[in-house]
């Protein structure tokens, strides 16, 4: 019994591993970008050009989520999550050597690919391990160590990176995920073999991979991430292409959405879908989702370019808020049991939304101020973490309370893609926007200084400024998004009992 | 004859109309081709350069260049982006030099004039391929000659000759490439047109002398060249 135990306890651990290790590349680039950019030759004034660097990982991570939990219903758990993982380092290894901008996306989509499908991978192992009780805090373990690795990925890029400079820098941190991943996938298909319940494989009428379903998603996002794509920034916001890709990419994401209700086993569960409070905590997450990416993509790019911080130094920037998530999703457990999931997850999203007003004031002297022996900066930061770790926890539980216990795996998979979905919608358009914005305040500067470091050094002053204006604005759009998340969570999230606690709820399959 | 070895001489006669049909450019004299490629550059109109610095440290205006490419219309006018780097970042410096007036726009700037010392270091790349002092004119002076072999580049079959270059004749091409001792060069020149489509140039021209490399890559030659209007 305690050896069973001890077995299942280093399979989802081995599973969890890779799993917070692929979530740490999503955004450890943000502090590695300027190194990157610089060695595959792309100059700081097409920075809309690194976009796809972020959006390219995010897209292969929505795209991988939804399919393979079902694919590996099929082919059983640890041979797609050693798939998975594979795919996953075979994209870390196309991003470390790349050489050019075209390489580097394409590296990264494939890490998303693999990265993506180890979340719904994960999950379902931890549901076919454990029972009852055990089975939520397995789910609740996983669905933390996805979320710690994707918001701990900046300071982590930074620091190895800069510890490894001579090794490669940039480059060794995606070469370590080879030697990690082969660990991860060679550990669980060896101590899979012991526990052969796992690669089972379904009955006939099983579910089958919907490759149209997995191909309709992908466009639909891929033709909305290059619609908002800001080719030209200095003359519109998105791409010249706006308005007929944005209309295909709708249309495409509408049949996928018409196959998904006609299909016999969709991928959320029809129930769940009539469920307007499952409709109002995806909502929330989505909006959620593209503030979370304010903070963590543009805090080191705004220290790095307004502040003067190097790559470490940025990343560090960071430090208080990823404090402040964890802290707040505890403390947002311990609230919610007191005041409920709606209050508390109101209140976590206000939070963050004061944060963020706060850092639409900042200067460019802002870390030079002090709240007695603390940054101000830091405080602001620290509260915006803590805002999003309240509100993190009562919508995933929500959404737990709506489905039963043997869909809780599906049930964590959406409430990260959801948000994954928010990050991917939220960093293109605010890109483009701010890129936009970036080009309007600017203009266009004539130096007339003799020298040309002087003049470099002028136009270093003035794009510093316009950056902090650019970021001012953009943290002033996150706080909205806060304030709306917080509208949704009120309007749909209302106290109502525990399915589990109800069974005659017309829930259905699930 | 055997039904084999027939079999087998078709197939060498095959490889042998496979490979002649592939371009299969002959050996040449390699003083030969270097005077052919002196010949042909001379007559350019326009071109675009990429020259991209592989090894060592050369600066521009005191920041480390990584690359240039430009667009030139001979004989005095060129556009040319110098990636260079500012603190950890890659930036471009475009130089517009016509008329006899050299302007420059650092990165989200507009062009302004510059005069005096700073433009007397904007490296004029139209120089490059001046018929008197640039690439026509050194090419054929090459010693130490080899000819190495042939290859494609741009999907051209070219002959790739191995020369040296004094240090003197390498500062006549580009003042600010100041070399303090001999430079090694590859060269490939199309076989038909003789026209140098890439070479490689390694020597201590880097910063204080070190060692550094550059390739340079041509192309466009003849083709319509685009040079930014640097004047509102």
């Amino acid at each position: 019994m305690k050896e069973a135990r001890s077995a299942r306890g280093i399979l989802l651990g081995l599973a969890g591993a890779g799993l917070f290790v692929a979530a740490l590349d999503a955004y450890l680039v943000v502090t590695l970008l300027p190194a990157m950019l610089t060695d595959v030759g792309l100059t700081i004034e097409r920075f809309e050009q690194a976009t796809p660097i972020v959006t390219g990982f995010l897209c292969g991570y929505v795209i991988a989520m939804p399919l393979l939990g079902a694919y590996s219903d099929v082919r059983g758990r640890t041979l797609v999550y050693a798939v998975c993982v594979v795919v996953f380092a075979m994209g870390s290894a196309v991003t470390a050597t790349a050489g050019s901008l075209p390489w580097l996306v394409a590296g990264r989509v494939l890490q998303g690919l693999g990265g993506g499908g180890l979340v719904p991978l994960t999950l379902a192992l931890a549901a076919d391990l454990y029972r009852d009780r055990a089975r939520t805090f397995a789910l609740g373990a996983v669905s933390g160590l996805q979320e710690a690795g994707s918001v701990f990925g900046p300071i982590y890029g930074a620091t190895l990176a800069s510890a490894v400079s001579s090794l490669g820098g940039w480059r060794f941190v995606f070469w370590l995920n080879v030697p990690l991943a082969a660990l991860c996938a060679g550990g669980l298909l060896l101590a899979g073999r012991k526990n052969p319940a796992l690669d089972k494989t379904a009955s006939d009428q099983a579910s089958t991979l919907d490759w149209k379903s997995a191909g309709l998603l992908g466009l639909g996002l891929g033709l909305l991430v290059v619609a908002l794509y800001p080719d030209d920034p200095t003359h519109r916001a998105t791409s010249g292409l706006f308005v007929p890709l944005g209309i295909l990419s709708l249309l495409v994401l509408a049949l996928y959405g018409w196959r998904q209700l006609r299909a016999v086993e969709p991928l959320i569960p029809r129930a769940l879908l009539r469920s307007p409070r499952f409709a109002g905590v995806t909502v929330a997450n989505v909006l959620i989702g593209a503030a979370l990416m304010v903070a963590l993509l543009d805090v080191p790019i705004l220290g790095r370019l307004v502040f003067n911080l190097d790559q470490l130094a940025s990343g560090l920037l960071l430090t208080q808020f990823l404090i402040g998530v964890p802290v707040g999703a505890t403390l947002g457990g311990i609230v919610a049991g007191r005041i409920g999931e709606r209050r508390t997850a109101v209140l976590g999203a206000l939070l963050a939304a004061a944060a963020f007003i706060q850092m639409s004031t900042w200067q460019a002297t802002e870390l030079a101020l002090r709240v007695g022996p603390i940054r101000s900066a830091d405080l602001a930061l620290a509260a915006c973490g803590l805002g999003f770790g309240i509100v993190i926890a009562p919508l995933a539980a929500t959404v737990l309370r709506l489905t039963r216990e043997q869909h809780h795996g599906l049930a964590s998979s959406l409430v990260v893609l959801a948000r994954v979905l928010g990050m991917l919608i939220g960093l293109s358009a605010l890109t483009a926007f701010g890129l936009f914005r970036f080009g309007q305040i600017l203009g266009t500067p004539q130096l007339t200084e003799p020298d040309l470091r002087a003049r470099l050094e002028h136009l270093d002053r003035l794009v510093a400024a316009a950056f902090l204006q650019e970021y001012r604005e953009i943290f002033t759009i996150a706080a909205a998004l806060c304030i709306v998340a917080a509208l949704v969570i009120f309007s749909t999230v209302r106290r109502e009992p525990a399915l589990m606690a109800n069974p005659s709820l017309p829930m259905g399959p699930l | 004859m055997t039904r084999p070895r027939a079999t087998l001489l078709a197939a060498l006669a095959l490889i042998s109309v496979a490979l002649n049909g592939c371009g299969g450019l002959q050996a040449e004299d390699p003083g030969k081709v270097l005077r052919d490629a002196g010949a042909a550059m001379s007559k350019l109109k326009t071109v675009r350069a990429t020259l991209t610095f592989t090894k060592g440290t050369v600066s521009f205006q005191g920041y480390v260049l990584t690359s240039a490419t430009a667009a030139v219309r001979l004989p005095a006018d060129s556009d040319t982006t110098y990636k260079v780097k500012y603190q950890d970042l890659l930036i471009g410096l475009e130089v517009v030099i016509t008329g006899g007036h050299v302007y420059l726009r650092p990165p989200f700037a507009g062009f302004t004039e510059v005069t005096g010392k700073t433009a007397a270091e904007v490296p004029d790349l139209a120089k490059l391929f001046d018929a008197a002092s640039g690439l026509p004119a050194m090419i054929p002076s090459g010693k130490k000659l080899t000819y190495i072999g042939t290859e494609k580049v741009a999907d051209v079959d070219s002959h790739k000759i191995g020369a040296t270059y004094s240090a003197v004749q390498i500062a006549k091409l580009l003042p600010q490439l100041t070399s303090t001792g001999e430079v090694a060069a590859t060269i490939w020149v199309g076989g038909s047109d003789h026209l140098i489509r890439k070479a490689l140039l390694s020597g201590p021209f880097g910063d204080g002398g070190t060692a550094s490399t550059v390739e340079i890559d041509l192309s466009g030659f003849g083709a319509t060249v685009a040079i930014a209007s640097p004047t509102p």
